[in-house]
Formats: C-alpha cells, sequence, structure tokens
C-alpha cells in the first residue's frame, strides 16, 4: 500500500470515527426543559424516533450539501464555489417559497413534496449563473462567483417579497425557515427520496472522482488528456444542484457546509476526488449533526435555535482561516 | 501520419484570428510556429489539438478531423502542453504527470522515464502549486511525454518561456529525440534563434495570416521579420560557424 492509499485509509478512519460520535451524541443527547440540565441517556422509545429522524435529515442533508460542494469546486476550479455562494441554495428556497405561496394563494398544494419546486429553483438559478459567468465560451472563476452572489442576493430578495405578501401569522414558521432548520418529523416519503439522493449523489461523485481528477487541469489541458469535459460539467452540475434542491426541501436553506466540508475534507485526504467525496460527505455530516448536538445543549429561553446559525458561526470562521492560511484549494 | 491545417479561418467577435490558413506538419520533423502577440499561433494550436472548432476549414489529424474525433481516440494521438499549465488542486508532480495517462493504459515505467527525462524525479513528491512556473512547464511536458505514442503529435505552446537556460536545452533535446522517433512536433515560441537552432520547418503567422510556411532556413529571412515583427534584425557570426540572428538596436 503506498502513502497516499494509507493517507487515505487514515483519513476517512478518522472522519467516520467522528461522524459516528455526533451521530451517537445526537441520539443521546438530552436537556431538561426545567432546569436546562443536559444529560446523556437512551430516549424512551416512545420519542426515540424523534431523535433517530432528526439524525437521519441532518446525515442526509450535511452529506448531500458537502458532495455538491465538492462537485462544485473541482468542476468549476474555484475554492469558493458551493451551492450556497453560488446562489443554487437561494434559488432551491425561492423554489419552495413561491410554491408555499401559490399554495396558500390558491389553496391547492403545488406539489406534495417540496423537492420538485426546490429542484426547479435550483437549476433555473444553475443555468442563469452558468451562463452568466462565461467570458468568450470560457467559464470565468471570478464572474462565476460574482454573478452567483448577485443572483443570490435577487433571489433573497424576492423570497422577502414573497414573505412579506403572505398573511403576518405565517411570518414567523417562513423566518424560521429561512434560517435552516432540522425537523424530527418529516415525511417519510421525502426523507427516502432526498436519502437515496445523497446516498447515490456520494456513489457517482466517487465513481467520477478520476474524471474530476483530470477536471483539475485547465480546460484545454484536461481536453488534451482524454476528458469529454462539457459532458462531464453538465452532469455534475445537475447532480450538485439535485443534491442541494433535496437538502434545501428538507432543512430550507443551511450554508457554509457545502463551502468547508470539502475543505476539510481536503485537509485530512489530500485532492484525490475518489475518496474526496466520501471524506467531504462524513465531514458534511460531522458538520450538520454536531451543530444540531450543539443547538441541543445552547438555549438562551427563546426556543431552540435555528441550525443556519451554527454553521454560519462556525463556517464562517474556519473558512476565513482556509482563506488567511493559503489551505483551501480547489 | 501528418498533421494538415486547411483553409481555416476563426474569428473572436470583431478580432480576426486566424485567415485561411492551410499548412502540413509532417511525422519526424519539429515545426516552428513563430508570429508576433496576437498573430493568432494559440488559437491556431487550439484547433490543432481539436480545442476549437473554427468558423471555416479544418485541422486534419492522420486523415480525420480534429474537433470531431472522440476526445480519447484524440488523446491516443495528439498530446498538448500549453502556455500557462494549470493545475487547481495540490497534486503531486508524479500525480500530474500520471494524469497524461488518464484516458491511455496505465504506465509506471511511461511514467518514470518521463519524469527522469525532464530532471523531475527529485521534486516528484512536491505538490504542483507550490512550484516555480519553469518547473511547472516541465512537469507539463512530462505529462505530454508520457502521452504520446512514437508516432504520434505533440503540440506546445511557448513551453519552455519561464526555463531556465540548463533544462531549455535538455527539453529541445528532448524534442528532437521525440521527432527522431517518428513523433510530429509542432511546437509556438518567440525565441527565433531558438526556432533556428531547433526547427525543421516554420510556420510564420501575422495578424491571423500565414506569411510563409517551410524549411526554417528559407522561411527566416531578415525582411520578412522586419515586415512582421516591425523590428530590424541582423545575422551575427559566431567563431563555430554558426549564426545567430538577433534584433539591432535602431
Amino acid at each position: 500500500m503506498n502513502a497516499t492509499a494509507r493517507r487515505h485509509l487514515r483519513g476517512l478512519a478518522i472522519l467516520t470515527a467522528l461522524a459516528a460520535i455526533a451521530a451517537v451524541l445526537r441520539i443521546l443527547i438530552d436537556r431538561d426543559p426545567r432546569d436546562g440540565v443536559i444529560s446523556l441517556a437512551w430516549p424512551h422509545p416512545k420519542y426515540a424516533w424523534v431523535r433517530w429522524t432528526a439524525l437521519a435529515v441532518g446525515a442526509t442533508v450535511g452529506s448531500g450539501l458537502a458532495t455538491s460542494g465538492v462537485l462544485l469546486q473541482a468542476l468549476l476550479r474555484n475554492p469558493l464555489a458551493s451551492p450556497f455562494i453560488l446562489g443554487i441554495t437561494a434559488g432551491a428556497g425561492l423554489g419552495v417559497m413561491t410554491a408555499m405561496y401559490i399554495g396558500h394563494l390558491t389553496g391547492v398544494t403545488v406539489a406534495s413534496s417540496s423537492v420538485l419546486p426546490a429542484l426547479a429553483g435550483a437549476l433555473a438559478v444553475m443555468g442563469i449563473v452558468y451562463s452568466l459567468g462565461q467570458r468568450r465560451g470560457w467559464l470565468d472563476p471570478v464572474s462565476l462567483v460574482l454573478v452567483g452572489v448577485i443572483v443570490s442576493a435577487i433571489c433573497g430578495a424576492l423570497i422577502m417579497l414573497l414573505q412579506h405578501l403572505v398573511p403576518a401569522g405565517l411570518h414567523g414558521e417562513i423566518t424560521r425557515w429561512m434560517m435552516g432548520r432540522i425537523p424530527e418529523d418529516t415525511p417519510t416519503a421525502s426523507l427516502v427520496l432526498v436519502g437515496g439522493l445523497s446516498v447515490a449523489g456520494i456513489a457517482i461523485g466517487m465513481a467520477m472522482g478520476p474524471a474530476m481528477d483530470a477536471a483539475t487541469l485547465g480546460d484545454d489541458e484536461a481536453r488534451s488528456v482524454g476528458l469529454a469535459l462539457g459532458p462531464l460539467r453538465v452532469w455534475m452540475f445537475l447532480l450538485a444542484g439535485a443534491l442541494t434542491a433535496g437538502a434545501v426541501a428538507l432543512c430550507g436553506p443551511i450554508g457554509f457546509v457545502g463551502l468547508l466540508a470539502p475543505h476539510a475534507a481536503r485537509l485530512v485526504l489530500g485532492p484525490h476526488h475518489t475518496s474526496l467525496v466520501l471524506g467531504a460527505a462524513l465531514a458534511g455530516i460531522i458538520l450538520v449533526v454536531g451543530a444540531d448536538v450543539a443547538r441541543q445543549a445552547i438555549d438562551f429561553d427563546a426556543g431552540r435555535m435555528p441550525i443556519g446559525i451554527f454553521t454560519a458561526l462556525i463556517g464562517g470562521p474556519a473558512f476565513i482561516w482556509l482563506l488567511r492560511t493559503g489551505r483551501g484549494q480547489a | 501520419m501528418s498533421v494538415r491545417v486547411r483553409d481555416i479561418s476563426h474569428r473572436y467577435g470583431r478580432v480576426q484570428a486566424l485567415e485561411s490558413v492551410t499548412a502540413d506538419a509532417a511525422p519526424g520533423r519539429i515545426t516552428a510556429v513563430l508570429g508576433p502577440n496576437a498573430a493568432g499561433k494559440s488559437t491556431l494550436l487550439r484547433c490543432v489539438i481539436g480545442a476549437l472548432s473554427p468558423a471555416a476549414g479544418c485541422v486534419l489529424i492522420d486523415g480525420e478531423p480534429a474537433h470531431q474525433l472522440p476526445t480519447r481516440k484524440l488523446a491516443g494521438r495528439v498530446a498538448y502542453v500549453p502556455q500557462r499549465p494549470q493545475v487547481s488542486a495540490a497534486f503531486t508532480v508524479r500525480e500530474v504527470v500520471e494524469l497524461g495517462r488518464y484516458a491511455l493504459a496505465a504506465s509506471r515505467r511511461r511514467i518514470d522515464e518521463a519524469l527522469g527525462e525532464l530532471d523531475l524525479n527529485e521534486i516528484a513528491d512536491r505538490p504542483f502549486p507550490t512550484l516555480s512556473v519553469g518547473q511547472q512547464q516541465r512537469a507539463t511536458l512530462a505529462r505530454a511525454v508520457a502521452q504520446i505514442a512514437d508516432d504520434g503529435h505533440l503540440v506546445l505552446d511557448e513551453p519552455a518561456s519561464a526555463m531556465d537556460l540548463r533544462h531549455v536545452r535538455s527539453s529541445t533535446a528532448l524534442l528532437r529525440r521525440l521527432a527522431d522517433g517518428g513523433a510530429t512536433v509542432l511546437v509556438a515560441m518567440h525565441d527565433l534563434t531558438l526556432a533556428l537552432s531547433l526547427a525543421d520547418e516554420c510556420w510564420l503567422l501575422d495578424h491571423g495570416r500565414l506569411v510563409a510556411a517551410g524549411p526554417t532556413t528559407e522561411v527566416i529571412s531578415i525582411e520578412r521579420l522586419h515586415e512582421v515583427f516591425g523590428v530590424g534584425f541582423e545575422w551575427i557570426e559566431r567563431p563555430d560557424g554558426g549564426r545567430v540572428l538577433l534584433p539591432t538596436s535602431a
């Protein structure tokens, strides 16, 4: 076994152990609502499914967003690329909000699950960002990020408009959804659908690892070594959009996971995408489930905090550290 | 086995990058593509490697249009070294060279030989982004060497522009060995003296047009270079009987 394989095995073992610790804590952690005392105990069977559901949602969303981030960073050759930065998360959120608003106006449920509206919004934004992020037929990394940030802001404004238009009684629910949450009661069909999507996304991403390694070369160089870059980009973008849409449909927009998890995994595993995709998925699980554990423990007497606050507070400074230390390579 | 450029034209917006260029590069020969900045050299090479589909005309690789060949099939025939190598991940030099075999059968022997040919063994485990530009150029050339078949086509866009003199010499000697082994070598460059010493044939471009093509000693003349580059040149005799081409001070 060579040094690279040893590094991959060691890194994946560490990430798997950390993900397992986060998962066990999520099942065991309990906070007494009367005195705020935190304890670790196996939950009463009557309520255990609530915690298992929350764990499954957190793992699904964390791994999906992280895998999406790896695909985008590799194919755009841009360490800043992530579903959140490129506006895909906001696009999916706008899709869900639009469906909710139409449902409110007409009394008709537009889609039984949020997944389809989220997917429509995500793909629409990806199409716009991909088209406007090109110069002379070349993907320009700086233009791409700038367009993504602007499209994300526009989607955010449209979401606020929809929020303004709905009755005041719905504002609180929409605001909590916008901050990202890990629901403890999710329709099984949605969870199975998005969970299956995340598992398939990880498997496809790993299978495409060697191609994504070649895609880190310049466009002409990648083609010259035999990579059909155009089709690879299209399929991997669609996969990244679907993974993001699934995550947003379950939990609302959660930032920084798709940005930070790939970089964290890269620090441990190095740049090879076959292992990096799996490692990033594990890092995403650690981040989201770990944040969910933290929000069980921290209480400011204002109810359970939205998970998006935790991921932003952890992810933002961590990403600045990556940028400042130059450890963030795509 | 040859590279045939047939009446190709291409424009970027209002800029005519190439205009009715026709030329041939033969196996066993080194062909230099010369011309001032924005003459169309890189655009021409991008057409040859199939990355760019020209607006008119075509490039034939062993008789087949380059831009219509499947990328994997093309990779078995044409290797490319760009002007500015790009690797956006922290792969080691060895891993970058291994990417040359991405679409081909893995060959540790070819990788080791390419690393040795380009004097990269000492830095084979260093991350590519930490190298100097000259070292990155050597690693990229090694990747192409690991990829190319003996009778394949090697397309290079100013591959040694940032290399030190010792490695320029060893790299040009390597190109000569590849050509002598049956490869077609097509290399864009600015160094006219190097072109004179290295290239068997020359294509001289100006404003997207092919000014002249043929044996290097016939294409490179003081009058023609003055016309194309807008600079005077003179031949300097060397003690060994050779000649060096230098721009005049005026």
